[in-house]
């Protein structure tokens, strides 16, 4: 066993000429070692249990200002920058350098070292031993030895002795200790390798020079001149996003709470950008088509990057990150929802772009923020079992904010194709005013034709009380016995449910209701006032459809879709006041234009770091594969024949050492 | 003169080379596996790249290696391949429908990969306690029927997996894969390793008593994948994404998993051994006692399985280091997952030096091998729970 090891170890080994000093005593101890790998560790558990690189109000809210404080100080929220991390690392680089120096020489030493001239008795003392008497002569059990010995593996050393004693010492297995100065020393390797790579150079700008992160979003020439690197920088990793067709020769280095600007010795072009997608709505290859110019060459070189498989050039590493849109084209139709005429405009315009549109109520500002091609969804489980799909592509959708005057948004995701629900087809926007929360959908019924002109046609009636009363006169005569009073009045009734409805919805007269009308009488009240309100707007969607050229019977007499549509388009007037913004945009068209987001990186440490890790396996497979083993032969002349002593050692004791041992007997008792 | 000269030629040594320990069922093993790699080849070599042409070698020669060096492997693999071609050969019977596994009994019930996984999930449940029924009896009978029990576990996992490799192929061309990808699937290698893993130490060191204690960690595991079928349907077949369609991961994942499954018996040997001293301790002539392989035994065993777990893991480690530098731009980012492999890493190295250069031994040991399972643990599932990173394939 190994206590066995290093004790004999130290017995046998020459003590080093100058006795080391204390403190390199101190480094190079296990006990040092130990403290530091429990250290290392403890930092590590801290770095994924406490997210790093927060915003600060998140860790106050969690950690309160106290605490907050305390483990500020201890840079606990960038442990693996922090100074006290670093010193544990060169700690651990010099413990480890220090544990090799001085371990190495003793180790070579024990290499080299055939331990022939152990007398007898420490050969009695070995781990396996055994003493017998055979008949042949000194001179041909040394010569059976050597060639036994050899034939095993072993390396053989003679010492012939005065008083005619021989020994064979055999060792072999040398690689084992090989492995521990290979794996040692890997260690340090690695770390260096690491150091390369980690962000020295910054934090020594940012001490000794000015550099300072950019913290806001702003264009790259009016980025802070201290924010910026230049290729001279060792190692880098930072991203880039860049649209199809244009080119980038700048980095960005998250830092601090902002970035720095890096520039880089070369341009690369993003030709094109796709992704493909795997039937089930997946991702299955993001790829970006890239031509790198560089002033070494004269031409560029290209080349088609995806996930997994990066562009190497030089130090450097081209890998595909990301992607999003890179100022896709969009058009679209705008529809005034408060107009009392169906009225839409066109507009044009682009991703990341904004625009503004004029409406009775004041100025908006239209923000295109994003762009997505497919949407893919799960079905539920009822249509997915129909259907044999478990995903569906609701299309094309844009995502934009409306802005007032007083600079309050209000978000909405548009879906450029109608929707399939249940057999009928919507236009769906989603609606939110925070961005925290989930979309509210309001869905705008398709018509026959699936477009929204029914439904807009509908809605300019409803905000049009002028329109809106001809035809409920046309449909509801006065009766003979009503007079002309009671007949405007109920005429007024309906104008103002309408009203009340295209403002607040039902909630709206349900709110009136118990605000205006006594409590005993408030059920009787409701069901006539829905009752009118159903009717004046049943003969608005009957005045749509006659319009549009529906064939229809009689008056009441409508096919059950156009029914259906009826209660559908009820649902979404009624909701309208929820909308947030006078307008609504229907996406009629797009140019996809994405953009392709590399991440670039420099790391020169890398080559290093990989050297150092084929090191360190092979070290380790050597130090636990190889066993190091040692065969002794004493032989001892006595009258008429030779007294023989056998012993070895394993530097590991194994279940097959004793096994081995026998099988060595064997062979020479044979 | 004569007689000497003829002690002598007969005594000569004779050297022992690897070839004279070589048997013919060897050279029959070495044949089969090169042949059904060079078919595989045959048949695939257009769809691999010249890295998984290397692999498949690599493999060819790993495995050759593995049934000489252990040669109930070779049993295993026959059986494995024998009953999985079955799998392949009803499919093809059944128009190659994946479908084909809920109406053919033989699919239904035995050998489609779910089914397999299934019969795995038993054989280890039940192995668990005739392994302590034996090992409280001190029944040779009821311990040989556990190691078959195991065997059979394992083989059944084993089919499970290749059968799922092929099924994921039937489903859709695009979405094949070896099975290595999702923590379900990860879970039934993790289990079919280290079944065999200890299954090798319980033949190399003659004693069945620690199977018992080793299954308990594959018990839980099994109980864990039937959750996970139950609960959360995770046996599903999902394409790759992007990051994870790479070779590296056809290596480093099974690396790892010698990793954990060598630190998992490591642990429960720990408990068998704290166990044995506590015993010691208060009863000295406990019957137990004698159940027990010798401290020494057990502590070897430990040793040993910390060791190839500790081998394996540096390399796995290291081959995750160089994928992660190929996919995400870098071999080192903390990410949480990376992070609680280093702390693992530390772990076991701190065992290792206790026991190379202090010879430390008995309960420290052990517990430091029983709280290693938990941080063990913790890198391969806790991870994956509750925290978040790049590697959040695995997201319960
Ligand atoms: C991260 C740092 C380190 C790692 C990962 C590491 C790893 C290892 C491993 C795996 C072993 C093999 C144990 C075995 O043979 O079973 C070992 C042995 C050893 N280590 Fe380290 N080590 C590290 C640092 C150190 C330091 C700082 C020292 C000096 C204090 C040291 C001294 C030794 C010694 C003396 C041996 C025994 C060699 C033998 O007798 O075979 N190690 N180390």
């Amino acid at each position: 066993m190994s206590s066995v090891n290093t004790t004999t170890q130290s017995k046998t080994a020459p003590k080093p000429v100058k006795k080391p000093g204390l403190w390199i005593e101190f480094l190079g101890s296990m006990n040092l070692a130990i403290t530091l790998l429990v250290m290392l560790s403890i930092a590590s558990v801290i770095g994924t249990v406490l997210q790093q690189d927060q915003v600060v109000q998140d860790y106050i809210i969690k950690f309160g200002p106290f605490w907050y404080e305390v483990y500020l100080s201890l840079n606990l929220y960038e442990v693996y920058l922090a100074g006290w991390f670093m010193l544990v690392l060169l700690f651990l680089l010099v413990s480890t350098g220090v544990c090799v120096t001085r371990n190495t020489p003793v180790f070579i030493k024990e290499m080299k070292q055939y331990s022939e001239k152990l007398s007898l008795t420490a050969l009695k003392h070995q781990p396996n031993n055994t003493t017998f008497t055979a008949a042949y002569s000194i001179a041909e059990q040394q010569s059976f030895a050597e060639a036994l010995l050899k034939t095993e593996g072993y390396k053989t050393r003679i010492h012939q002795r005065s008083d005619g004693s021989v020994t064979v010492a055999g060792l072999k297995g040398h690689l084992n200790r090989i492995g521990y100065f290979l794996s040692h020393v890997s260690i340090i390797i690695i770390v260096i390798g690491a150091l390369m790579d980690s962000n020295a150079y910054l934090r020594f700008a940012e001490i000794f020079g000015n550099l300072e992160a950019e913290t806001r979003s702003v264009p790259l020439d009016e980025v802070n001149p201290n924010s910026w690197l230049t290729p001279a920088n060792f190692s880098y990793r930072g991203n880039v996003n860049i649209r199809e067709g244009r080119s980038a020769d700048v980095l960005f280095l998250p830092h601090r709470q902002g970035y720095l600007v890096q520039q880089l010795p070369f341009r690369i072009e993003v030709e094109d950008f796709r992704v493909t997608y795997y039937d089930n709505g997946m991702a299955k290859s993001y790829e970006s088509d890239i031509a790198l110019y560089s002033p070494d060459y004269d031409e560029p070189i290209r080349e088609t990057i995806e996930v997994n498989y990066p562009l190497y050039y030089k130090n450097f590493a081209i890998y595909q990150a990301s992607y999003g849109d890179g100022g896709s084209l969009v058009n679209f139709n705008v529809h005034a929802l408060n107009s009392p005429i169906a009225s839409k405009t066109e507009l044009e315009s682009a991703i990341n772009r904004h625009e503004y549109v004029n409406t009775p109520e004041g100025r908006f500002r239209i923000e295109f923020n994003d762009f997505q091609l497919y949407n893919i969804v799960p079905r539920d489980e009822e249509e997915a079992a129909i259907t044999g799909r478990k995903m569906k592509n609701n299309g094309p959708s844009v995502l934009y904010r409306v802005r007032n005057e007083q600079g309050i948004a209000v978000e909405y995701e548009q879906y450029m194709i109608p929707n399939e629900q249940e057999g009928r087809w919507f236009y769906m926007t989603g609606v939110r005013s925070d961005v925290r929360d989930d979309f509210r959908y309001l869905f705008v019924p398709a018509d026959d034709a699936r477009t929204m002109d029914r439904f807009f046609n509908m809605l300019a009636l409803v905000n049009n009380p002028n329109n809106a009363a001809v035809i409920w006169r046309e449909a509801f005569p006065k009766p003979l016995e009503m007079d002309d009073r009671s007949y405007s009045m109920h005429l007024q009734l309906m104008q103002q449910l309408t009203q009340l409805y295209r403002q607040a919805g039902f909630d709206g007269i349900t709110r009136f209701i118990e605000q205006n009308v006594p409590l005993d009488e408030q059920e009787a009240v409701a069901s006539f006032y829905f009752g009118q309100l159903a009717n004046a707007l049943q003969s608005l969607y009957l005045h749509v459809l006659e319009q549009e050229g529906v064939a229809m019977n009689s008056n009441q007499d409508i096919s059950e879709e156009h029914q259906i549509w009826f209660e559908d388009a009820l649902t979404a007037i009624g909701a309208l006041h929820r909308f947030g913004s006078p307008v609504l945009l229907q996406l009629t068209d797009f140019t996809l234009i994405q953009s392709s987001g590399l991440q670039i990186t420099k790391s020169p440490g890398k080559n290093v770091v990989y050297i150092g890790s084929f090191l360190l396996i092979l070290g380790i497979f050597f130090m636990f594969y190889v066993r190091q083993r040692r065969f002794w032969v004493h032989i001892r002349p006595q009258e008429g024949h030779t007294e023989i002593t056998l012993a070895s050692k394993d530097n590991r004791k194994l279940p097959e050492t004793d096994a081995e041992f026998e099988a060595m007997v064997n062979k020479f008792k044979a | 003169m004569d007689t000497t000269i003829n002690q002598n030629t007969n005594r000569m040594p004779k050297k022992e080379s690897i070839w004279d320990k070589i048997l013919p069922r060897d050279y029959l093993w070495a044949a089969f596996i090169f042949t059904a790699s060079f078919v595989s080849w045959l048949v695939y070599s257009e769809f691999m790249d010249v890295y998984e042409e290397a692999i498949l070698f690599g493999t060819a020669l790993a495995t050759i290696w593995m049934g000489w060096y252990w040669r109930s492997f070779q049993t295993h693999f026959y059986t494995v391949t024998t009953i999985t071609l079955m799998a392949l050969w009803m499919y093809q019977l059944n128009g190659n429908e994946y479908a084909a596994q809920e109406t053919n009994f033989f699919l239904k019930y035995l050998i489609s990969s779910q089914a397999a996984i299934m019969w795995m999930t038993f054989f280890v449940l039940v192995s668990t306690i005739t392994y302590f029924v034996a090992f409280f009896k001190n029944s040779d009978f009821i311990y040989r029927l556990s190691t078959f029990l195991a065997w059979t576990a394992a083989t059944f996992g084993f089919v499970g997996m290749m059968v799922r490799w092929y099924e994921s192929y039937l489903i859709n061309v695009d979405y094949g894969h070896i099975p290595v990808s999702s923590l379900y699937e990860v879970f039934i290698l993790f289990v079919v390793m280290t079944i065999l893993m200890y299954l090798y130490y319980e033949q190399k060191f003659k004693t069945r008593a620690m199977g018992g204690f080793v299954m308990v960690v594959m018990s839980a595991s099994v109980l864990f994948v039937l959750w996970y079928v139950f609960d959360r349907q995770a046996h599903e077949i999902q394409p790759l994404i992007p990051a994870l369609q790479s070779w590296w991961m056809k290596i480093h994942v099974p690396a790892n998993f010698v990793g954990y499954g060598g630190f998992s018996i490591a642990a429960m040997i720990g408990v068998a051994v704290l166990w044995r001293l506590s015993l010691e301790k208060r009863s000295p002539q406990h019957r137990l006692l004698t159940h027990m392989p010798s401290l020494q035994t057990m502590e070897n065993i430990m040793y040993r399985s910390i060791a190839i777990g500790f081998a394996f893991f540096t390399l796995a480690t290291v081959l995750g280091a160089m994928w992660a530098a190929e996919a995400w731009g870098g071999y080192w980012s903390w990410d949480p997952k990376e992070t609680w492999s280093l702390i693992l890493w530390l772990t076991y190295a701190g065992w290792l030096h206790m026991r190379m250069t202090k010879g430390w031994s008995g309960p420290v040991m052990a517990w430091w091998a029983v709280i290693g399972l938990f941080v063990t643990t913790f890198t391969f599932l806790g991870v994956n729970i509750f925290l978040s990173g790049l590697h959040s394939y695995g997201e319960l």
